[in-house]
């Protein structure tokens, strides 16, 4: 995928070692984090995230439909990532779809916690206007418009931000519906709720190169990496979700320790993008 | 349904000739040998190019001219309802030909023998011209490339509803089921390398219409020059000339 040479490899690896990057960061140091919120007009709530070369778009649509047999009191949450050919001309064709579907089913443990969907960072029971009958489902796409490694975390912190940013249209529902029959609901476009985002995760990926790890990796970073751990971490400090992708193995007692240096860097991860995504909000209030 | 009011008064606001508001940025996607983003009123499409590179796929190579390849992908969410699978259908197959061709007959391929050239454009928004906001991205893209070219290509629609001709049509009044003309022309040659229409016009009304579109595409090129001429004074002052 990235065309390097042997002496570019031993100078990443030999950065990593000592703890100094190609682009001058420390091992455990991000990117910094452009957030722009309210990008999509069409949709119910948007934002743009960029980390260095990796910009990503993530949309939030929200769609009344039924909620599942099995669990009548949650609404339903569906999370697809896209990679536009923009980003690499790789992507073209199908050939993005395997990197679509990976980046999908990893967010899709991270902020949805399960079948059951017990521990997931949005509210599901928040989604239902009437229990059993009608709820919400929500669509959120991800589209990685270019790619420059760490495409987990960008998409993640897009996510949450698409989330902050969403409003989700108040429903009036007909009394006098009973059994069976499905009521008649009035969707205002008027007054809208807001989420809940306090406990959306962030995901924080460390990638092993040599026998360091690394947070927010770029590409060539991410061309040396022997495995990647995928943590995605709340504000309380739980972890919601993990994912390990690479094809070394990895020692538990490594792991356990990539998990609390992921949770010391999540706690800063999380106040960036909080404040990033209050000022974005007042901006495109402004304007 | 009534598409332009008595006062004269689209279903926006607009006036019959005008177009919605053009934004041109350059540079959008850093890893792009070229790129830009392009919107007209609520259309918001990413151009990205890459090449001159080496032909990927060997049988593909032309030893005379540089091969040109495009692909248009729509975003999930770039509808009113969200689309399910967006992929290679027919349509988009249809637009990446025609952005394709239209790019083709104004890169000066025979310079550049033996490559390739990739166009990728993506849709974040649609109301109605995509097809033009993506010729007048890919047209900054390729510039911002540095790809040699006969001219800059731009393009616009114009459409002819309640015996109104009208410039730019959003996806309101694209749906309205009047003809559709869009039009690409190279404004400095003054040639037309792109024209499409559906539903029926008389000759003499398609003659307006269509001298509206090239009005449009002028517009549209001025603009583009304006993007240009700003992003070369950028780069001139950082490299401190």
């Amino acid at each position: 995928m990235v065309g390097l040479s042997i002496g570019e490899k031993h100078f990443i690896q030999g950065g990593i070692a000592q703890d100094l990057r190609s682009d001058g960061r420390k091992r455990l140091t991000t990117r910094p984090i452009y957030v722009e919120t309210g990008v999509i007009s069409q949709a119910n709530g948007s934002a743009r995230v960029r980390m260095g070369a990796t910009d990503v778009i993530a949309s939030v649509k929200a769609e009344l439909g039924r909620p599942n047999a099995l669990q009548p009191d949650k609404g339903k949450v569906v999370v697809n990532v896209d990679c536009s050919p923009t980003a690499a001309p790789m992507f073209e064709g199908r050939g993005g779809e395997e990197l679509s579907a990976e980046l999908s089913v990893a967010l899709q443990c991270c902020l949805l916690g399960g079948k059951s969907g017990s521990g997931a960072g949005i509210d599901l029971s928040s989604l239902v206007v009437v229990e059993g009958k009608i709820c919400w489902d929500l669509y959120i796409d991800g589209l990685v418009v270019s790619s420059d490694g760490n495409l987990l975390d960008a998409l993640g912190a897009a996510i949450k931000a698409a989330l902050s940013n969403t409003g989700i249209p108040k429903v009036n529902v007909a009394a006098g519906a009973s059994g069976d029959e499905q009521p008649e609901v009035d969707v205002s476009d008027e007054e809208f709720l807001q989420f809940d985002t306090s406990r959306v995760p962030v995901i924080v990926t460390l990638t092993k190169v040599g026998r360091h790890y690394i947070v927010d990796a770029t590409s060539e970073e991410e061309s040396q990496m022997s495995s990647a751990v995928s943590i995605s971490i709340n504000r309380q400090g739980h972890i919601c979700g993990l994912t390990k992708r690479g094809g070394a193995g990895l020692d538990p007692s490594i792991i356990l320790d990539m998990i609390s240096v992921a949770k010391t860097v999540s706690e800063q991860l999380i106040n960036t993008l909080d404040s990033h995504i209050a000022a974005a909000e007042a901006g495109e209030e402004e304007s | 349904m009534e598409y332009v009011s008595p006062e004269g008064l689209r279903l926006d606001g607009r006036r019959p000739m005008e177009m919605r508001q053009i934004r041109g940025e350059i540079g959008v996607v850093a890893k792009a040998d070229g790129s830009a983003l392009f919107e007209m009123g609520n259309t918001k499409v990413i151009a990205a190019v890459y090449g001159p590179r080496e032909v990927q796929n060997r049988s593909q190579q032309l030893n005379d001219s540089a091969l040109v390849r495009c692909e248009y992908t729509m975003a999930n969410f770039s509808t009113g309802d969200r689309m399910r699978k967006p992929k290679g259908d027919r349509r988009s197959t249809e637009i990446s030909l025609v952005i394709r061709q239209t790019m083709e007959a104004c890169i000066m391929t025979h310079l550049m023998p033996r490559s390739q050239i990739d166009i990728f454009v993506q849709v974040l928004q649609a109301d109605g011209g995509t097809r033009s906001a993506c010729i007048n991205a890919a047209s900054l893209a390729l510039a911002d490339a540095g790809i040699p070219m006969r001219d800059l290509v731009t393009s616009c629609s114009a459409g002819y509803l309640n015996s109104t001709p009208l410039l730019d049509l959003n996806y309101i009044e694209d749906s309205a089921g009047g003809a559709d003309v869009t039009l690409g022309i190279m404004p400095k040659l003054d040639k037309v390398t792109l024209l499409q229409m559906d539903a029926k016009l008389s000759v003499e009304t398609f003659e307006n219409v269509m001298q509206l579109a090239i009005e449009g595409c002028k517009a549209v090129a001025t603009y583009i020059r304006e993007v240009l001429l700003e992003n070369t004074k950028q780069l001139e002052y950082r490299r401190g000339i």
